[in-house]
């Protein structure tokens, strides 16, 4: 049995030929594919397409379930944009032309949540490389990495302050009056932690030569 | 910032200043990450969004900090399966954060403000309703609806991003009280 992923646009791994397929090759597809979205008028083009984009998304072995999850935002706004339709022109006029955009939005987004949902971080990352300039994909390297450094800074600092007393529950902060709890006893030492942080990385990325060349070098502790 | 510090080819930024606008790009990934998870309130995602972006005008007080952040979030989005709005991420975050910087070249000291803050928090948050616009008009959608539509969405946006802009003054003032930012930031760089 397929299993699915926690929320929309997850990564997958699975045996499938979508996954096969290298990432520029993925990218050309989905580009195809969301401008076609763009462009169909027809209830013909527009089946057509529902059928190519689908058989596409399955072909990934993505389950019903991956798919409403990917969706789900869209078909939201969907029902928006009908009922903004019919609002408008009346249900017998507004209501193809609501459903035809609404569709087409919804095809548009389908192909770039198969490309997340079958290509690995990793490759993305190597296209990213090629893509653009060293120092912007250092900092956004340096910012994934630290993910999940500041999330155990975050558990950390929130249990302390829970411990203080402060109102930080999921259920306490549904109520607007402890949200000064969420921006002085969680927000405000994280942002001294993120400072403190951001010096010591950069210390210590100096004294290891960082920066010392316009091209990229690497740190050799051999020598 | 240490005046000795060694800027880099992010222009007039030192690395430290350029880790610490990672860092807020990070923390708006991490925002985005938990509340997908949890709530399913159009538009709340503005509420840390526009926090993070007038924080890190607030700490960096530089033209160009909050554009960077939007850069270093739209990427780090790509790269870690949020970017479901393909090309359009990138529009959706660097139209806002470009409305801060904006902000901050006419209003240097916006920051310490914070009806101000909580007015640009609102705007630029309200401003990332365009993003989506461009594919409704190409999409053969009517121009009406294509406004009410942008003004119901942008009217979320901005409330959220208003009031999580609103907490900006106090931080930055607790931060400069501690010496770990620059006092004030009357001028712009």
């Amino acid at each position: 049995m397929l299993s699915t992923g926690d929320y929309a646009c997850q990564y997958v791994t699975r045996e499938s030929p979508v996954h096969r397929i290298g990432g520029g090759w993925k990218i050309a597809i989905s580009t195809v594919l969301s401008a076609l979205a763009v462009g169909a008028r027809s209830p013909g083009e527009l089946l057509a397409l529902v059928l190519v984009t689908l058989a596409y998304y399955f072909a990934a072995r993505l389950t019903p379930s991956d798919l409403w999850r990917d969706t789900r935002f869209f078909v939201f706004q969907a029902v928006l944009v009908t009922a903004l339709y019919c609002l408008l022109d009346g249900v017998q006029k507004g209501l193809w032309p609501g459903f035809r955009t609404s569709v087409q939005i919804i095809l548009f987004y389908i192909p770039g949540a198969v490309l997340l949902r079958t290509t690995r971080t990793g490759e993305l990352m190597g296209g990213m490389r090629k893509a653009v300039p060293y120092w912007l994909s250092f900092l956004v390297f340096v910012s994934i990495r630290f993910v999940p450094f500041f999330l155990r800074e975050l558990e950390e600092i929130m249990a302390a302050q829970r411990l203080r007393g402060a109102r930080l529950l999921p259920r306490q902060l549904m109520n607007p009056r402890n949200w000064g709890d969420l921006f002085h006893c969680l927000l405000l030492p994280l942002m001294v932690r993120a400072l403190k942080t951001a010096e010591d990385v950069s210390r210590s990325a100096e004294a290891r030569g960082f920066g010392t060349r316009k091209e990229r070098t690497f740190f050799d502790s051999s020598a | 910032m240490n005046p000795d510090e060694r800027t880099y080819r992010w222009r007039h930024f030192t690395l430290r200043e350029g880790l610490f606008l990672g860092f807020c790009a990070t923390f708006i990934v991490l925002a985005r990450g938990g509340l997908r998870l949890h709530l399913h309130l159009p538009g709340h995602v503005m509420f840390f969004t526009m926090f993070f972006f007038v924080l890190a005008r607030g700490c960096v007080p530089k033209i160009g900090a909050t554009t960077l952040v939007g850069l270093i979030v739209s990427l780090a989005s790509v790269l870690l399966g949020m970017g479901t709005k393909g090309p359009l991420v990138f529009v959706k975050f660097l139209l806002p954060a470009l409305l801060v910087d904006l902000a901050g070249v006419i209003y240097p000291s916006f920051v310490d403000s914070m009806a101000a803050c909580a007015l640009v928090g609102a705007g630029a948050a309200a401003v990332r309703a365009v993003s989506d616009v461009g594919l409704e008009w190409l999409s053969g959608m009517e121009e009406e609806i294509i406004v009410r539509k942008a003004l119901i969405t942008a009217a979320m946006f901005a409330l959220y991003g208003g009031l999580g802009s609103l907490a900006v003054p106090s931080i930055v003032r607790r931060l400069r009280k501690n010496g770990l930012i620059d006092q004030g930031a009357g001028g712009v760089r």
